[in-house]
């Protein structure tokens, strides 16, 4: 799932500002949402855009390019969970590079979804007199669930999600000299940048050097991603006005009401479940213990596009602190479940250092479907929950119970009302267009 | 009983209206650069008229004086005080309500004012230095940022009003950004030096000073020198867009009461906020040996280390938060100008409505502020009558009224729109819903901040004060407000405020 980043300038010495550099952090601060390529697009003095993408993470990209970055004082950048997706660039009619998290419905597969986004905007910015109302018509028309920015030749930065919302996006300004948009407001705080509030559904704002100017948006129904509260978004962002760390907290809490446990120690899998274990601490009273030590950076294990890497990731994170462990029974919280395999390893590993008895408590409900706005949930065929039930999962992973969030606990701990809330991956039957 | 106003913004046109609204029936005359149909009308509703001119011209405006018979002359801008209008005037036995050029000082030159503040130990300052060229302020920034922590968030000012150039506010809190903060800063200290070499009377040319954060409000004051009447205090936003985005204009839009305070001000505040323009009229009298009579206004902020700040001062009603000020008194303002040319403000009490909350929205053709040559010549459409039966007021600012009727853009602020009501978001709300009948004959675009007045955007003020409020008060209790203290290692404990007292006072004193 990408992450976006728009920086913009205003004013006299704009053109001093390195906008290279402000997008390199946010983009730090986006790497929860997938590092596997990097890419950002620019323009400097003399209107030309330009871009650059490779390889991730974030860091080893920035310092590789470090003296080929390219130079400008507004652009747009992009951190993606996926291999070679990377911004695109139209040149022509209207020359603009976009970035797109979430997918639209223009072709299976999401790359080229965007790129012919992309191309439709191109055309329409050129046929178009007045760029808002073309982005505006634009979006109204083209379904799907996304977010994006696009840099323009004529130094603008447009910013957009569609009425359904599925994707976030969030404003921010400072001084009388920055504004920016980002998927998560923990990227504007890491750029010193103060959060103004989010793209609203079916909104698009424009900065020129000008002005900033929005459409008023329709008053659509809007479907925010579940699985941004539950998992992607990171714990020190508000998504849409919602503080993630008080949903995680609430979804444990709501966890531990209504799938208790008998146990002697809570311990969540570390970074995602460790808030949601808190919150089924709190709620049971069942101490939390720290079970595990990672090593080497905080990498999101799911989001790896292979099973050698998933692994990996998995075991270089939870080295069992065996002390909290031994003789234990235990609350096992994780976030979700995929494909069961890391899940197994945890179990596996916890039981060989000693641990007793383990009921897991998944904080979300069984993943049964593809997501069909580009979260990156493998095929149906992968998924363990939309294979086996509960009871054979534990049997499965090793488990002396396991249980996972209903729909409704869900949607009551984040607080929105259902029909606010894209929940297709978690249902049956749903994820096809 | 003839009176003549100075100035063509929308700030004028409110004073004008007020004189319009005087139980002493004043014939009212006007001299500004555009012909404000505003206050050409009112001009011509009462005996008298308008005249365009240069209003920082002296001869011409003593000359205006003199030929309609004035008994009393009103400054509205800046400009014409800096200019020693004033001083023209009452040279001629002309009674005038404005700054004269010395006073105006304290608006004139953002250096002279810290330094006041320092030399007299007053409350609400912000720690400065000035520089003579760009290569000083990167020097001493480079050289004295790690034992002067301060440097790092700064704002950086030209010392002395001049031709356009704004203030940058510059947060360098991220070390790994700290390179990008760096380079800007000196940029901008180039650009300053470049623009501001034609000033050879002063030889400080780039003001740097303390970044505070915090809610900003005005406190607008009559002074005849000897008494100073605070009215109640109005909110202006100075970003172009939304939610405080984007570049820095002359104010989008202003809120004030119900009372004497804002929402998220105290009483308390608002008494301290007084004190300290109080304590600024009298330095600035003291130095110069003059009486202040006319307006005055602190541009405040409450901040972490001092409480109420002054960012700079006014030494003239604000644009726009004079329209708020004006809309809330009750007071006839000729009583209150009569009392300050005989100096017996003290006697008078100024009166204001406690009923309305008043929100002001400013109006700009697209292109202002950054390209004006873009905003300027549209042609206006104006529904009055539709903006009258919505309940809101107009007031015009930098527009032209031509020969054949037509009023055409002048690149800045447009026109002003107020509406009041027992709260302020209904207030906004009733603004917006006019907000139609304003508009360009040829289709160019105008904008305006619909946020103002929200409650969106009070809460977010109120979210502001609340934290900032708790860190002056714990100063306080703690006897250390206006204390920058910090340990810098291998230096030790350092406060560079009482550095800055040194300096400006003389080691004894401080
Ligand atoms: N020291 C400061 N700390 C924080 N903000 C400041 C400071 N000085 C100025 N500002 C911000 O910049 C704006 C403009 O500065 P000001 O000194 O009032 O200059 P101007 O002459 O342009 O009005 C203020 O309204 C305030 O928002
Ligand atoms: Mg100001």
């Amino acid at each position: 799932m990408p992450g976006l980043i728009g920086f913009y300038t205003f004013g006299e010495g704009r053109e001093n500002w390195d906008a290279s550099q402000f997008i390199h952090y946010g983009l730090s601060a986006l790497q929860g949402r997938g590092q596997e390529s990097i890419s950002l697009a620019t323009i400097g003095p003399g209107n030309t855009l330009h871009t650059l993408g490779g390889k991730g993470g974030v860091e080893e990209f920035f310092q590789k390019n470090k003296t080929t970055l390219p130079k400008g004082f507004i652009g747009i950048g992009q951190t993606s969970s996926y291999e070679d997706d990377y911004l695109v660039h139209v040149k022509t009619p209207y020359e603009l590079a976009l970035a797109l998290d979430g997918k639209t419905d223009l072709h299976e597969n999401r790359g080229e979804a965007t790129k012919l986004f992309a191309r439709q905007l191109s055309q329409l910015l050129h046929s178009e007199k007045e760029p808002l109302k073309a982005t505006s018509m634009l979006i109204n028309k083209i379904g799907g669930g996304y977010s994006f920015v696009a840099l323009t030749h004529k130094q603008e930065l447009i910013a957009g999600r569609n009425p359904l919302g599925v994707k976030p996006l969030e404003t921010g300004s400072v001084g009388f000299d920055i504004a920016a948009v980002a998927s998560e407001t923990c990227a504007l705080d890491v750029m010193g940048i103060d959060h103004t509030g989010p793209v609203e559904t079916g909104e698009v704002i424009i900065h020129t050097p000008e002005d900033i100017r929005g459409n008023t948006p329709a008053n659509s129904p809007s479907s925010f991603c579940s699985y941004e509260y539950v998992y992607l978004a990171r714990l020190d962002s508000n998504v849409h006005t919602l503080p993630i760390a008080k949903i995680r907290n609430s979804i444990g809490k709501e966890m531990a009401k209504a799938h208790p446990v008998k146990a002697d120690v809570v311990i969540g899998v570390p970074e995602t479940a460790l808030p949601i274990a808190n919150g089924y601490s709190q709620e049971s009273g069942i101490p939390e213990e720290f079970g595990f030590m990672r090593t080497g950076e905080n990498i999101r294990a799911a989001l790896k596009p292979t099973q050698k890497e998933r692994l990996l990731g998995v075991q270089l994170k939870l080295n069992p602190i065996k002390s909290a462990i031994k003789g234990k029974d235990i609350v096992l919280v994780d976030d979700s479940v995929v494909r069961g395999n890391t899940l197994q390893n945890t179990v596996f590993n916890l039981k060989r250092n000693g641990a007793q008895r383990i009921h897991v408590r998944i904080g979300s409900p069984a993943l049964v479907s593809p997501c069909p706005y580009g979260v990156e949930i493998p095929p149906r065929d992968e998924l363990v929950s939309g294979n086996l039930n509960e009871k054979e999962l534990a049997n499965t992973v090793g488990a002396d119970s396991i249980s996972f969030m209903t729909i409704e606990e869900l949607q009551h701990a984040i607080g929105l009302p259902r029909q606010n809330l894209c929940m297709r991956c978690f249902e049956k039957g749903a994820g096809t267009q | 009983m003839r009176i003549m106003g100075i100035g063509g913004g929308a700030r004028e046109h409110a004073i004008a209206w007020k004189l319009g609204l005087s139980d002493h029936k004043p014939e009212i005359f006007w001299i500004a650069e555009n012909r404000n149909p505003g206050i050409h009308k009112i001009c011509r509703d009462n005996q008298g008229e308008l005249r365009t001119g240069r209003t920082t011209d002296a001869k011409t405006i003593v000359r205006s004086a003199r030929g309609w018979g004035i008994d009393m002359v009103v400054v509205g801008p800046e400009e014409p005080g800096f200019h020693g209008i004033p001083d023209a005037l009452e040279k001629e036995g002309i009674h005038c309500i404005g700054a004269t050029q010395e006073l105006s000082v304290i608006e004139r030159s953002k250096a002279d004012l810290r330094r006041l503040q320092w030399e007299n130990n007053l409350p609400g300052k912000l720690l400065f230095r000035t520089f003579k060229n760009a290569r000083e302020a990167s020097d001493y920034i480079r050289k004295n940022i790690e034992s002067q922590p301060w440097l790092q968030n700064i704002v950086i000012k030209p010392a002395r009003q001049s031709g356009g150039k704004g203030v940058k506010l510059i947060e360098d809190r991220q070390v790994y950004l700290h390179d990008e903060k760096e380079r800007f800063k000196e940029a901008y200290f180039d650009s300053l030096q470049a623009s501001m070499a034609a000033y050879s009377d002063i030889e400080d040319k780039i003001l740097v000073e303390e970044k505070a954060w915090g809610p900003e409000y005005s406190l607008q004051c009559f002074t005849d020198g000897k008494t100073v009447l605070g009215t109640p205090l109005v909110q202006d936003n100075k970003s172009a867009h939304e939610f405080d985005s984007g570049p820095e204009t002359g104010g989008m839009g202003s809120i004030s009461g119900p009372d004497m305070t804002l929402p998220f001000i105290t009483r308390e505040e608002y008494d301290k906020s007084l004190k300290i323009v109080e304590g600024i009229v009298e330095s600035i009298q003291k130095k110069t040996g003059k009486s202040y009579h006319g307006m005055v206004g602190g541009q405040m902020m409450l901040t972490e280390n001092e409480g109420p700040t002054v960012i700079e001062m006014y030494s003239r009603l604000g644009d726009p938060e004079a329209l708020n000020m004006l809309a809330m008194l009750k007071t006839d303002i000729i009583d209150i100008f009569q009392a300050i040319v005989e100096r017996q403000l003290s006697k008078l009490k100024l009166e204001f409505t406690s009923e309305d909350a008043v929100v002001v929205k400013v109006v700009a053709p697209n292109g202002y502020p950054e390209k004006r040559d873009k905003a300027k010549g549209h042609p206006v459409q104006v529904l009055e009558t539709n903006i009258k039966r919505n309940g809101c007021y107009l007031f015009w600012g930098n527009a032209d009224l031509h020969e054949d009727g037509q009023v055409i853009t002048g690149g800045s602020r447009l026109l002003a729109l107020m509406g009041t009501d027992h709260t302020l978001p209904p207030a906004s709300a009733r603004i917006e819903k006019t907000m139609s009948s304003v508009q360009l004959a040829d289709g160019w675009g105008l904008y305006h901040r619909s946020d103002i007045g929200s409650q969106q955007l009070l809460a977010k003020r109120q979210d502001v004060a609340e934290r900032v409020r708790p860190l002056y008060t714990y100063r306080e209790e703690h006897g250390i407000l206006g204390s920058r203290m910090g340990w810098v290692p291998r230096v030790g404990r350092i406060d560079p405020s009482h550095l800055m007292l040194q300096e400006t006072h003389g080691p004894e004193k401080a």
